[in-house]
């Protein structure tokens, strides 16, 4: 069992102004995957190497099973980390490096052989243990250093995003072997990443940060479905969530010169936000028009790019590989207005939906 | 673009410009004084080879060759290991002054050795090191830590820090994690500076002819010296004898010569 918690966990560099990590409060079940998404420079990684205790916490406090361990080093912690670079030790086989921790917590000799094995076996590695790490492909070094963490049956695994350094196929691969691990291993997962399909794949929960702050915290599906503001919004899904100033009047929001039906309340200005799955570019009931600017052919879809009168901003529509929309063209738009959603411009979150 | 014919002609010339001096003193060295005052590039007609016993028993080189031994292994032993103590440190460790301890250390390099030999000298006669091999190594020591630490920091700074920090969540200690992780890593960069302290000290001739005085205590380069003469110079001998000195050089750089490759063209850690 191991619960990993962060209270108020907080990261101030020395003569740096602001806050790396701001007040980020967590609470990891057993066994949960938890993934950490944000855009370089948002303070996960940081908050990552706090829980790992290579980075002191500044202020807050991190337990691990209701045990404090804010002054507790990082090989007391019993956590595993992988790395992005996976830090494998270039002077040593990939025995020694799987061995290498087991090695200093005075194992048996037997027992360190029948663990390494049992690793490697599981990993596809049995046939390179005596190798060293650079006659190792991207994607074998990649296991090695999952097996080093693997092997030493850790209470949590944290993971640096540790699949960016491969090329896009191998990632995909990898990703499925992720989550067959951990429904495998049972144990408790962080996961940093900042790609967006890693965290809805493979997280059962996504952690949202933004600028050292959490944003919102929640399963895929509902930080993808409810995003808490405009960023979690633009930053979740590819492509992103459609975010166009509007003016609700009468019953009715303006967008440009193009005018919406709302069948809610809402205040005067506001932007509104809609995923391009939710417009759809032929059939349903059209209720307004735009000029198509670009058709992006993906083939098992098609990404439609058109602009409405009156905006400045791009609209970017997600359609079936049946689209036949041309450059230049005036297309008929059906926007899905149960899936919008609306904005508060001051503060960006987004406004609750009070249907009248 | 050379051609091959021209890179040859080139080459051919480079070895001969190169390996000349050292064969004409190695043909030297087996000729008597004599011989050579009479035709000093003539090729040997007789080989004295009873010119090596002769110059390491009836002149003193083996007792000049166990000083520079003594005196250069033990300041390359310390100065390995105290170089690359401070490299990792200045490298790996954010403190307070770091970079200002780093040029201090670094800024020595700039000092000519005739600026500090006076200076070193009273150091080592107070301290009762004057005219000792202990205090020579001791000089020696300071005299190359900073190239030392400075070609090993720039090596050790390469090291990627995700893998100390692999090492710390491995449940190795700082003092550990520099023997087992470190070191091995930075192998080839240390044997270059393993064979560029021998091969400098080795030949150092200044400060030991300042800070040694008793023929007992003559290194290598002191020992030949001995050979020159206001009047007399035993050239035949001071040939044999550099023969004789020439032996570890070029030992020490065939041992580390793969290792002295490997750690110039560096990017060994990826």
């Amino acid at each position: 069992m191991a619960i990993v918690c962060l209270d108020r966990l907080c990261k101030k560099y020395p003569g740096g102004d602001a806050l790396a990590v701001d007040s980020v409060s967590l609470e990891i079940a057993h066994g949960e995957f938890m993934v950490l998404l944000g855009p370089s420079g948002c303070g996960k990684s940081t908050t990552l190497r706090m829980v790992a205790g290579l980075e002191a916490i500044s202020s807050g406090e991190l337990s691990i099973d209701g045990k404090r361990v804010n002054d507790i080093p990082a090989k007391d912690r019993d956590i595993a980390m992988v790395f992005q670079s996976y830090a494998l030790y270039p002077h040593m086989s990939v025995f020694d490096n799987l061995a290498f921790g087991l090695r200093r917590r005075n194992f048996s000799s037997s027992e360190i052989e029948r663990r390494v094995r049992d690793v490697s076996a599981t990993l596809g590695l049995a046939e390179f243990l005596k190798r060293k790490p650079h006659a190792l492909s991207g994607g074998q070094r990649q296991r090695v250093a999952l097996g080093r963490a693997i092997v030493r049956d850790p209470k949590v695994f944290l993971f640096d995003e540790p699949l960016s350094n491969l090329d896009a196929a191998l990632r995909v691969g990898m990703r499925g072997e992720l989550i067959k691990l951990h429904h495998r291993l049972d144990a408790t997962m962080i996961y940093v990443t900042h790609d967006q399909v890693e965290a809805m794949t493979m997280g059962d929960r996504i952690c949202i940060m933004n600028g050292g702050k959490v944003v919102q915290i929640g399963a895929p599906l509902d930080v993808y479905r409810e995003p808490a503001d405009t960023f979690v919004a633009a930053f979740l899904g590819s492509p992103p969530t459609n975010l166009l100033p509007a003016r609700f009047a009468a019953g009715a929001l303006r967008i440009g010169d193009s005018t919406l039906a709302l069948q809610r309340d809402c205040p005067q200005d506001v932007i509104f936000g809609i995923r391009p799955e939710d417009i759809r570019i032929e059939g349903g009931a059209p209720q307004l028009h735009g000029e198509v600017l670009a058709v992006e052919p993906l083939g098992a879809e098609t990404i439609v790019r058109f602009r409405l009168p009156g905006v400045q901003s791009d609209v970017l529509a997600r359609g079936p590989r049946t689209v036949r929309a041309k450059v230049g063209e005036r297309v008929p738009l059906a926007f899905d207005m149960a899936s919008a959603h609306l904005f508060d411009p001051a503060t960006a979150r987004r406004i609750a939906q009070e249907r009248k | 673009m050379f051609s091959r014919g021209v890179l040859f002609v080139i080459v051919t010339l480079y070895t001969a410009f190169a390996a000349g001096p050292f064969l004409w003193v190695a043909t030297m060295s087996v000729r008597t004084t004599t011989e050579i005052s009479l035709d000093h590039y003539a090729w040997p007609e007789i080989w004295h080879w009873e010119k090596f016993p002769a110059a390491w028993f009836k002149s003193n080189y083996q007792v000049y060759f166990e000083n520079s031994l003594l005196v250069v292994v033990s300041a390359v032993i310390v100065l390995t290991v105290i170089g690359s103590m401070a490299a990792h440190c200045f490298a790996r460790y954010k403190f307070r002054a770091n970079r200002l301890l780093y040029f201090i250390i670094f800024s020595a390099i700039i000092f000519p050795p005739q600026i500090t030999i006076i200076s070193m000298f009273q150091i080592l006669v107070q301290y009762g090191l004057y005219n000792s091999l202990v205090g020579l190594s001791l000089v020696y020591i300071a005299v190359q830590l900073p190239l030392t630490v400075y070609i090993l920091e720039s090596f050790f700074a390469r090291i990627p820090a995700d893998l100390f920090d692999a090492a710390r969540i491995d449940g190795y200690s700082e003092w550990q994690i520099f023997w087992k992780v470190s070191l091995p890593i930075a192998l080839p960069a240390i044997s270059t500076t393993i064979i560029l302290n021998t091969i400098l000290l080795w030949n150092e001739f200044l400060y030991a002819v300042v800070l040694i005085t008793d023929e007992s205590k003559r290194t290598l380069p002191l020992g030949i010296q001995r050979f020159m003469g206001d009047q007399l110079e035993d050239v035949g001998m001071i040939a044999t004898g550099l023969m004789i000195a020439i032996i570890p050089v070029v030992l020490i750089y065939a041992f580390f010569s793969e290792k002295l490759i490997q750690g110039m063209t560096a990017g060994a850690v990826k």
